[in-house]
């Protein structure tokens, strides 16, 4: 029973990454590669570091963020190693190939993290209900970070790796927490810990880094952050809808 | 809790519970690994999702 209800999620889960991987080459790799170009000082605009953004393989550049912890970083420019060759590290000669591995994992994964939030508060996730679980989804793992650090472009300037890593990890436990409890809880002192766990991530600011100058021009940052966005809250509903779907088909008919 | 109506929610708790906190680490460790592994394979295979899902890159 157990079994059929984790297959059903990994099933879920496949079919809206791979349902998402043409959506992201519409909407958003072609503004990830468009910003690459000024990633390699491309555009008549150089990097405002580009000793950083030099030529350094992606795995150097990386450990070199890491010793740099708090300083802008402006490094990883995979192309820069060589002139524009493809990413040499990667699992897939294809990078659309890699997208759509990562895109399933990606699904499977988040797909059987809303299946596991559905088992452990003894709910049941249904096509009716489904686009809810989504849109929560969406609330605590692609909006609320965003909030405080915006979906970004290649080449733009963050501050630590570790850092942001940290603070999304935990802004994104601390808003899931908070809805369960505004949500799915009757209790008003629950529901008001709820709101509070909403807020508090907000308080204290995300990582950013001192110097935010940076070679992409505003409006292709502004368009990827809307894009990044729309396309996530795309990715979450049709999650939850499918999640509901393969539920009530696999799981449901058992009760 | 009183909305229990799937057969699931029948299951017996610590077993439901078993298999919710199974299914949240190993979804956990594919998010992971697609997208926050520090290993440069991982991060270029995954670059565009990474960036797609705003996720912290880089």
């Amino acid at each position: 029973m157990l079994v059929r209800y984790l297959l059903a999620a990994l099933a879920a889960g496949i079919f809206a990454g791979v349902v998402m991987t043409p959506i992201h080459y519409l909407k958003l790799v072609p503004l990830i590669e468009h910003a690459e170009t000024y990633e390699q000082g491309g555009h008549g605009i150089e990097p405002t570091h580009d000793h950083q953004a030099g030529l350094v393989s992606s795995a150097f550049a990386h450990g070199a963020a890491h010793e740099a912890a708090g300083s802008l970083i402006l490094a990883h420019s995979s192309a820069a190693a060589g002139e524009g060759e493809e990413d040499s590290a990667a699992l897939f000669e294809s990078r659309a190939l890699g997208t759509l591995a990562a895109n399933l994992v990606t699904g499977a994964g988040f797909a059987l993290m809303l299946a596991a939030t559905a088992l452990l508060t003894g709910r049941t996730i249904t096509a009716r209900t489904g686009a809810l679980w989504g849109l929560a989804g969406f609330a605590a793992i692609s909006l609320a970070p965003a909030l405080g650090l915006p979906p970004e472009l290649p080449a733009m300037p963050a501050a630590d790796l570790g850092a942001r890593q940290a603070w999304w990890i935990l802004t994104v436990g601390l808003t899931a927490i908070g809805l369960y409890c505004l949500v799915l809880r009757r209790e008003a002192a629950v529901r008001a810990v709820g709101i509070l766990l909403l807020v508090v991530p907000h308080l204290f600011a995300a990582p950013h880094p001192a110097d935010l100058s940076s070679p992409i021009p505003p409006t292709l940052a502004a368009e990827f952050a809307v894009a990044s966005l729309a396309t996530g809250a795309a990715f979450w509903v049709l999650l939850g809808l499918s999640l509901g779907t393969a539920m009530d088909r696999f799981v449901g008919a058992k009760a | 809790m009183t909305t229990n109506t799937h057969s699931i929610a029948g299951t017996a708790s610590g077993t439901r519970i078993a298999a919710g906190l199974f299914a949240l680490v190993l979804g956990a460790f594919f998010v992971w690994g697609a997208g926050f592994a520090h290993s440069a394979a991982l991060h270029d295979t995954a670059h565009d999702v990474r960036h797609a899902f705003g996720f912290p890159c880089h």
